[in-house]
Formats: C-alpha cells, structure tokens, sequence
C-alpha cells in the first residue's frame, strides 16, 4: 500500500513514541487490517478516520495491546517491541480512554485516577494525601480542578469521567493516548472542554489518536489525518491538505450504485406514521411517515438516537410522548408484544445479545417470536416448528446441518438470516432492521440487501438503520437523517449523496438549538 | 444437538442411580424392599414438590432461597387459622396455602418490579417468612388434627402413599410445561438470553412472577403433606429444605446459571439423593452425616458441570 | 445532576454525612433505642445489660466485619454460622483433651482460614456462584459437626481457657477484640493495595483487572480474612458460656449477613465499610434486647431481620438507579 510519508518524522525514528509498520490482522480467516502502517509523533493530534468496519478499532486495539497483529512490525521510540497484553503496552506509555469508561463507581475520583500505582507512605501503606494532593495537581492540569477528588465515581456525568480516565492516563504518564468516539456520548459544552483539554494535553507533548466521526472536531484539532477503508490505509495527510467532502469520499471511495440491488415496484400506501414522538431525552420529536414497499433509511452516528428511535416503535422504551398511527389508526405500543401483534418486527444491531438465543438451535430460536401460532391446544407442536425452522432454512438459505443445529455454531451471515427468519415467520407488515448487516463477510451482505429488496417489492415497509454510509445511499429508497435525538434532514433518493447526508450527520447543532 | 446432551446426562444419572441402589441393596437387605421403598418416596414428596418448582426457577437463572421458609410460614398459618381462629379445617388448608402462594408472588414482585438480584430477594424473604412464622407462632405447636387430615401424609390409594400420587402427577404436570409448552420455551430463552427473549416478544416478567408465585404454591402444598405426615405444626419446619431441593435440582443437570435443565433429571437427581440418604442410614451412618453426603454431591455435581460447560464452550 | 452541585466549594460536613450516611443512621438507632427503651424500662440500661450487650454479642460483630470484606468484593457466604459453630466445637475439644491453651485458641482458627481459603478457590476459579459453594459447605459442616459430637455438650473448660470473659481494665476481653478488630479492618481496607482491591473486585472485575489486580486471587485472600475473622469469633463464641453446645447457632449467618447489609455494605459489592457492620450487630443486639424489655416477644425478631434486609436492600437498589 502506498503510504504518504510526510516530512521528517520517519528521518528521527527513534522520536516517534508509536509506529506500526506494515501491519496485518485477521479474525476467522477475515482480513480485518491489511498492510497498515501508522504512525505518531509527540504532541500531534492525529485523527483516525473510517466507515464502521474499515478496520479502525482493530487498530488502536493492536496499538493498546488487546490485539497481536498477525504481520508487521510496532516500533516504540526506534525499537521493535511487542505488546502481549494491555499491561506492557500501558508500560511503553500507551493508554487508551475507552469507550466505555472502565471506572470504579463506589470508589472516589482520587483513588480511581491512582487505583493499581497508589502512592504509598515509608511504611507501605497506601499515601491518602499525597495521592489527593496529585490528583487535585492532575485534574487542574486538566482544567478540571472543579472536580471534587473525593466524591464516588458513582454520580459522576459522562464528561467527568472521561477528565478522570484521561487524568489516570496522565498519571501513568502516557506518551500516546488513543481516544475513541470521545465525544460519542458527551453534551455540547462537554465536547468544548474535550477539545480544550486535548489542546493543552498536546502542549505537553502528548500524542493523541483521535478517533471520531465528526468533522467539525478533527478539522478543529487534528494535524495530520489517516483514513482507512475496508481494512486498508487510504492516505495519512496533514489536515492543512484536506477538505471535509474530501474526507469523506476517501472515506466513502467505491461507486455505490452498482453494488445494491435496484427498487422493484412503487410504494404503496402510508402504513405507519410518527407524530411527535418522544422518548425522556434520547428520542425527540420524531415524526415521519413509513410507506408500504419502501426501504427508509435512518442515517445518523452512533448516539444520535436512530437505535432508541427504532426501540420506541419496538416498545421495548415506549414513547412518553406523542403518536403512533399505524394504518392511520394511533396505537399505543408498550411491549415488544404489542408491537409484534400489530405487525412491526425488529432485527436488533446486537445480533449476539439481543437478536439470537446463541446456544440454543435454529428451529428454538425461530419459535421465540411465534409461540402462539405454532401452538396447538397447550403445547407446542413440534412439527410444525420444525417445518417453519426448515422453510426459513430453505428461503433464505441458511447454511446449517439442520433445524436442530445451534445457532452459534453459524457464521454471523447465517444468523443474522436466522433472525431474519424468526421475525419474518411473524408476518409483519413493518420491518425495522438496524445494523442489517453488521460483522457480516460481503457475500451474505449482498444476499440480506437482494432479501430486503425482494421483501419491499412484496409490499412491505422496511425502516433500516446502518452505520455504513454506502449502504444507507445504495438501499434507501429516502434517508432521513438523525443527530442530537431529533430528525435533522430527509433526502430522496437523487439528492442523497454522501457529501450531503455526511455533512448534516456530523454538523453540530449547538446554534440551532440554542435559538 | 442440546437434546442429545441432555439426554444424555440424565441418562448418566439414571446409570448412577441404578449403581447406588445396588450398592446399597447389598449393604443393607433391608433397602430393596417395597416397603422401605415406598416410605422413601413418601419421605421424598415434600422436597420433591419444591424441587419441580425449584427446576423452573433456576432454569430462568434465578434462585429461590425462601422454599423452607414459605413451607414453615404455610404450616405455621394452617395452624393458626384452624386451631386459634377457629376455621373449619378445609378452610384453614385452603387459606393458608393462599398466603403460601402470595408469599411466593412477593418474591416475584421484589425481582421483577424492583430488579433485586433473586439470591438476595429470597435471602430476605427467607428470614422475613421464618421470622414471620416464629412470630405468629410464639414456638407454640398446634396438635389434634382430625383422623382424615392424616390422608395426606400418611393415606394409601392403591397401597402407594397419597403424596406419592401428588408427587407422580405434578411431575408429569411439570414435564408437560416446562417441555411442551410455549411458557417453557419462554422459561428456557430467560435463562439462556434474558435481552434477547425480551426482544423476541416474550413477556420475560410475567414468566417470572408466575414461576416464582407456582414455587410458592408448591411450598405451600409440601407443608400441608407435611404438617399431615407429622401430625404437628411447629415454627421450624422445612429449615434448610431449600439446600436439598437445589442440590436435587443441579444434580439433575440444570445448569446453575439457568438455560438448561428438564424435570425428568430432576426426579432423578431427587431418587439418587433420597436413595443415598437412605441407604446410608440404614449402613449405619448417622442422620446428621447424610447432611455432609448431600452438601458433597451439590459441591461435585457443580464442580461437574462447570468443567463439563467449560469443555462445551472449548 | 448532583455530580455538578458537589463542587469543592461544598463543606465537608456535607461530605461526611453523604458518605458515611448508613453508618451515622445506624449509631443514631442506637442512640435513640438506648434513650427510648431506657426511659420505659430503667433496667435497660443496667450494667448488666449493657454488658451483655456489648459483650455477648461481639463475636457477631468480628464475624461480621470478615462478611463485610466478602460481601464488598461480590460474593457472600451463607456457611458462617455452621464454621462458628465447628470452631467452638474444636476449641472446646482440644482444651478438655488437654492441649495447651494456645493450641486450643490457634488450631481452630488456623481451620476456619483453610475452609474459607478452600471456598474462595473454588468460588475464583470455577465461577460458580459463592452463595451454592457455601451452601454445600454449610451442610457438610452442619452435618459434619452433629454426626461427629451427637450433639453432647463439652463442659469442664479449663478456666484459663475462657478468653471471652477475661476482663483487662475492667472491660470485656471480647469488647476489646471487637474494637481492635473493627479498627484495624477499616485501617487495612483503607490503607494498603489489598484492601483497596477488595473493593475494585466487587465494584468492576474486569477493570480491575484492566489495572493489573488478580481478581482471582484477591476473592481467595477476602475469603482466608474472613476465615480469620470467623475463627476468632468463634473462640470468643465458646469461651464466653461455661459449656459448648456443639450446635450451629441458629441463624448465625442471617444475623451476620444482616449486620453487614444493614451497616452500609451494599450487597451488590464494591462498597460499604466494617464499621458500619460492627454498629449494626450491636443495634441488633439493642433491638433484641430491647424487645424483651418492652415485653414484645423475641420470637418477632427474625421478622424484624428479614424485614430491615429487604429494606436495606431496596433502598439500596433505588439508590442505584437514581444514580444512573
């Protein structure tokens, strides 16, 4: 792969407090990083960017010592090292803030800046004062000196811990400092004092990897820039040297068009419709209408309430405010029960925990969601499980032994079809299916899109919610866009492309909202 | 494929049960007789109901500690309500195994509606219902039940003792459920995916209340065989039955950690308790050291199991 | 939202209180119970009920302090009465046989520490849950203990022997230990690694491993403390009458389990502190007392313990969510 060297850094190698050269991994015979080489120098904000999947987690996971790369080379300060668990990597000045923080709630924040290397007295015991002392040094470094050192982790808001993870990051004194999605889940004035304490950590001479989806915030911090897509690096550049639509279609890359199966039919009649839909503060005033043979994509990033959207409908958290209309007519869905007995089923994005019973077989897993009809009398007629288990297996050509296999003993492709499978033997008439096509290899992904096609040409109404820009342009038949809880934009089919719906996903609306 | 498994530990345990019983036919003449048979299963219906419920429960991967308690409170009350209230007899059964029942439905409600984890829920009910019982009862044990209340711990139909028919049927009664059912298709996907049966339709919270009210019920049904087999009520009955109705239960093959399990592993885990009891006392152990053998068996039949699942997921 | 109203400007009076808050409820319950049940019933407050209070009950409150310790790192244990019970039974054994008294006091709790570091392996490395592995272990110790003694009392305990009612500077000896005791576990949980690891374990296992804490062996270690602490308990538990009974005590777990829950230990894991759990064994011991006193029927106080763990327990659940 061609990789963009740019000034001298390579020239001083031994300066440079992380380099990966060449780097390779794979899981299950996937490629998942492919000749990847990367590098940070001290006191840069080098962002790392990517569509889901494009290898970018793998990544800082091989960097943090979670992963062993299959091929290449990881060179600390000029010397090849290796890095076989998060320890040794924390020893070579490498510290990851995590997504989700990894904290101890019941403990205080001094002690959870400190916990593993506590200052001790002469006598061995743990030093409360001076590790108080130098946590209340390290939190004013970060312009956080309003948080309180002894308070329990417990009641703290997202932001502060995330001063507290970067605090403890400090305190190991990091050289590199992988930050991912740091702003995912953060409030606005959050994300301001984010960036400034990025700011004054780079001053020290801290290098960051900054991962993010957000435009607004790589084009404000970052120096240098790497995209990866499909598991390979696309370019490293300064940021001076490129543009937002550029970004993202390097992001992008590929034509879209050819890949997805094209629209069969023409929509039918309106059958469910959202008025003013809330739910407490993740999903706000949602109002859109969803038409028979139409594939409606609902883009956004994560966080932006896209999923909390799709579990209201679901009634897994029922609306607390507004309505929903199905066939015209409002309904009130509080159950995952009550929105299958009227017709709506849902593909959840976390097939492991929430889309498969894993240890149990096919035909159990299909049963689930159709109890009551492949009952007879008071029992369940096993016949009757057993040929639906079998026509799914043949419909959507599900790799398996038999209805009796496990379903974790299947690859993601086949079962996520047994998801599929389970939810379309209920008959709905509302498909919502998020992350259709997550963790899945590209043959079993071009047969889901062929299916979700087919099925809205059958006439019916399909809500898809992906993280794949490309996916959502290629299937959707219009896209609405999700960001801060509320419907931010809509675009047909021709305007959808993916420097518009890009542009509106990771704008920040603080000044909309404020007026 | 799980069929096959289950399968075949219960046929493991059968294997081992019919070891045990010939072992210890030959240890004792007295143990193979029908006589001593039938006792033993006469002896075996009280835990036995419990164990049934108690199979449910873990199956959803919960825990229900209060069993022994739930049965000393049901005992305490019929008591109560027949001697110092002065209810007809039918009627002080019948209202004693409502709050039996009840009490296993404030269980349910602790863990569903207020989601404390069920080891600590019926930790706290299990001294709150003892405590309940002592209190009530002031260590007073109520005597002279009429003749025909003694049917039901100590009557025959057809020379097999009646609890034994109650024993019989619920067992089939429970199999039918837990196996045939969509309630237990509903019981397994709790305890093997308790999100994923949630987004599957399945009404997670409802199931477990009503497993949790039906392992009060059963309680409260063992304490009325029992207060008819022992022709008192006193304020301790069923102390530490709910040890043995687990180690009934886990011995059967239902895992610990819920997901797995059937009825017919534990009737036979409860054969193989109740026939190691029996035969080691009449090889001369004394009562108390079977207590010792049943906390061995609940420790190795875990231990078991959890190197058996750790090869499964190897 | 609280998170942004505790700044530093706050006083520390307001930190006190919101972090020691279960411990200073449950020393004002006392307060309020000696005040109350004292100004009905002036006997209450006699020497010897004070003295009985405080120094019958102290071994409930050493065990306790071991229970706090598991309880804090996630697990629990429901055998703790039964292993009081064997120790009592031991120690009584090896002073009549004629052993020196060191021997009597030390062998059995060198014991009680090998069961509970047994249990904790097991608990660590298989993962099955502590409250089934310590469910078998109360009945092979229950059983174990009847079927070896068949419930024959040990009597004629050589005096010197009698540690619990030895009484330097004119306070019980087993008012001293319980004192000492509690001191020295909060100083411990406070002040070095291991203490600090108990409470890591039980609040988030994996990021304690994250922070390179072995988890495994940290469960091991809180289980062989509260072996110790167990086994003092039960030297002061069969020194303190002129004979053994060789019985379980009944309910001896619930009772140390509650005092644990009650003082502030959250049953989840991962908080609470052991001076909370001695006040709260000595509020039990209060309100047991006092029951008497008021001419209520001890019998009602298992219900009075049932009832205060299940709300202990739901409050400490409501106080959960809100924080989430």
């Amino acid at each position: 792969m061609r990789t963009e060297q740019i000034g001298d850094a390579t020239a001083s190698g031994a300066a440079l407090p992380i380099e990966l050269r060449a780097i390779s991994k794979a899981f299950a015979g996937i490629k998942v990083v492919s000749n990847v080489s990367f590098d940070m120098r001290p006191g840069e904000v080098h962002a790392l960017m990517g569509e889901n999947g494009a290898g970018k987690s793998t990544l800082i996971k091989i960097m943090a010592g979670l992963y062993q790369p299959d091929e290449g080379q990881i060179i600390v300060n000029g010397a090849v090292v290796r890095f076989p668990s998060p320890k040794v990597a924390h020893a070579a000045g490498i510290a990851t803030v995590h997504q989700e923080l990894l904290l101890f709630p019941e403990l205080t924040v001094a002690e959870n800046i400190f916990l593993g290397q506590t200052p001790k007295t002469s006598l061995g015991t743990i030093d409360w004062t001076t590790m108080r002392r130098r946590a209340r040094e390290l939190l004013d470094e970060l312009d956080s000196g309003d948080l309180d050192i002894d308070q329990k982790v417990l009641h703290l808001s997202v932001g502060n811990r995330q001063r507290i993870e970067i605090a403890r990051a400090l305190a190991q004194d990091a050289r590199v400092l992988i930050m991912d999605e740091p702003t995912a889940a953060l409030a606005e004035h959050d994300v301001q004092r984010l960036m400034s304490i990025v700011r004054s950590l780079r001053r020290r001479g801290v290098a960051i990897v900054y991962v993010s989806h957000r435009m607004p915030e790589i084009f404000a911090l970052a120096d240098r820039v790497t995209v990866l897509r499909d598991g390979h690096l696309v370019a490293t550049r300064p940021i001076s040297e490129v543009d937002e639509p550029g970004l993202v279609s390097m992001m992008v890359g590929r034509s879209i068009d050819r890949l997805y199966p094209p629209k069969q039919g023409t929509d039918g009649e309106v059958i469910l419709e959202l008025s003013g839909v809330s739910h407490r503060s993740v999903v706000r005033d949602i109002a859109f209408k969803l038409r028979r043979g139409e594939i409606l994509g609902l883009a956004g990033l994560v966080g932006s309430g896209r999923t909390e959207t799709a579990l209201t409908i679901f009634g897994i958290t029922p609306a607390t405010q507004g309505q929903i209309l199905i066939d015209g007519k409002p309904v009130s869905i509080t159950s995952p029960e009550a929105a299958r007995d009227l017709g709506i089923a849902y593909v959840p994005e976390d097939r492991a925990s929430q889309g498969l019973i894993r240890p149990q077989t096919i035909e159990e897993n299909i049963a689930l969601a159709n109890l009551k009809r492949l009952t007879r009398g008071v029992f369940v007629d096993a016949a009757k499980v057993a040929a639906e288990a079998r026509n799914a297996i043949s419909r959507f050509g599900i790799r398996a032994r038999g209805p009796e296999q496990p379903v974790r003993q299947l690859s993601g492709g086949n079962q996520q079809k047994v998801v599929l499978g389970k939810w379309l033997a209920t008959n709905p008439r509302i498909l919502i299916m998020d992350e259709p096509t997550r963790g899945i290899d590209v043959g079993a992904k071009a047969e889901i899109h062929l299916l979700m096609r087919k099925l809205a040409g059958e006439g019916m109404a399909i809500l898809m919610i992906s993280s794949e820009l490309p996916e959502v342009l290629g299937m959707s038949d219009r896209v609405l866009v999700m960001n801060g809880g509320r419907i931010v934009g809509e675009f047909d089919k021709e305007h959808a492309t993916a420097e518009a719906v890009g542009t509106v996903m990771t704008r920040s609306y603080d000044k909309e909202q404020a007026a | 494929m799980t069929v096959a498994k289950l399968f075949r530990h219960e046929t493991i345990l059968a294997i081992l049960t019919v070891i045990a019983m010939i072992v210890l036919a030959s240890l004792s003449d007295k143990f193979f007789t029908l006589d001593n048979l039938l006792n033993q299963g006469r002896l075996m219906a009280e835990v036995g109901l419990i164990s049934l419920a108690m199979t449910f429960v873990i199956v959803t991967g919960g825990i229900d500690l209060s069993v022994g308690s739930i049965l000393g409170l049901t005992a305490i009350l019929l008591g109560v309500f027949w001697h110092n209230v002065g209810l007809p007899l039918p009627a002080a059964i019948l209202l004693a195994m409502v709050c039996g029942t009840f009490a296993g439905w404030v269980n349910g409600l602790i863990i569903t509606r207020f989601s404390v984890p069920p080891l600590i829920a019926t930790l706290a009910t299990l001294a709150l219902y003892r405590g309940l019982a002592e209190g009530i009862s002031e260590a007073r044990s109520v005597r002279g039940y009429p003749e025909w209340f003694f049917f039901f711990g100590q009557g025959e139909v057809l020379g097999v003792p009646f609890q034994l028919w109650v024993m019989g049927i619920a067992t089939l009664i429970a199999a039918a459920i837990l196996g045939l059912t969509p309630f237990g298709r509903a019981t397994y996907a709790i305890g093997a995916n308790e999100v994923a049966a949630r987004f599957s339709g399945i009404r997670v919270d409802a199931t477990k209340l009503w497993i949790y009210t039906a392992s009060g019920f059963c309680a409260a049904l063992a304490a009325v065989i029992f207060v008819s087999r022992v022709t008192t009520t006193r304020s301790d009955m069923g102390t530490g039955l709910e040890l043995d109705a687990i180690t009934a239960v886990v011995l059967g093959g239902t895992s610990i950690f819920g997901g797995r399990g059937t009825i017919i592993g534990t009737a036979l885990g409860l054969i193989l308790i109740q026939a190691l009891k029996n035969g080691l006392a009449l090889s001369g152990v004394k009562g108390d050291g079977t207590i010792v053998v049943i906390g061995l068996v609940l420790i190795g039949a875990i231990l078991v199991g959890a190197l058996f699942d750790r090869n499964r997921g190897g | 939202m609280t998170a942004a109203a505790l700044s530093p400007g706050r006083s520390n009076l307001h930190r006190f209180l919101s972090g020691y808050g279960q411990e200073i409820v449950v020393l004002l319950s006392i307060v309020a119970l000696f005040v109350v049940v004292g100004a009905i019933n002036h006997r209450f407050l006699s020497d010897t009920n004070i003295n009985s209070i405080f120094a019958g009950n102290a071994y409930i409150a050493i065990a306790a302090i071991g229970m706090s310790m598991v309880i804090i790192a996630g697990h629990i244990d429901v055998s703790v009465g039964a292993l009081i019970g064997v120790i009592a039974t031991i120690a009584g054994t090896l002073a009549v046989s004629g052993y020196p008294i060191w021997v009597a006091w030390t062998v059995p709790i060198l014991f009680a520490i090998a069961v509970n570091a047994g249990v904790g392996t097991l608990v660590a490395y298989t993962r099955i849950p502590s409250i089934v592995v310590t469910l078998g272990m109360l009945s092979i110790l229950k059983g174990g203990l009847i079927s070896a003694t068949a419930g024959e009392w040990i009597s004629n305990l050589p005096p010197e022997f009698m540690i619990a009612q030895m009484r330097p500077f004119g306070i019980p000896s087993a008012v001293w230990f319980m004192v000492a005791l509690t001191i020295i576990a909060s100083l411990f949980l406070r002040y070095t690694d291991f203490g600090r690891s108990i409470y890591a374990v039980g609040g988030n296992m994996e990021a304690a491993r994250a922070a390179g804490i072995n988890p495994e062996r940290t469960v091991i270690g809180v289980f062989a403390l509260h072996g110790l602490f167990a086994g003092i308990a039960g030297i002061l538990f069969a020194t303190q009458l002129q004979v053994i009974q060789s019985t379980v005590p009944p309910n001896l777990e619930l009772t140390v389990i509650t005092a644990s829950v009650i003082g502030g230990v959250s049953i989840l894991g991962g908080t609470g502190t052991v001076i909370g759990s001695t006040l709260a064994a000595i509020l039990f011991a209060c309100i047991g007392s006092a029951l008497i006193f008021l001419n209520v029927s001890a019998y009602w106080l298992r219900a009075v313990l049932g009832l205060m763990i299940l709300a202990t327990v739901l409050a400490d659940m409501a106080r959960r969510r809100r924080a989430k």
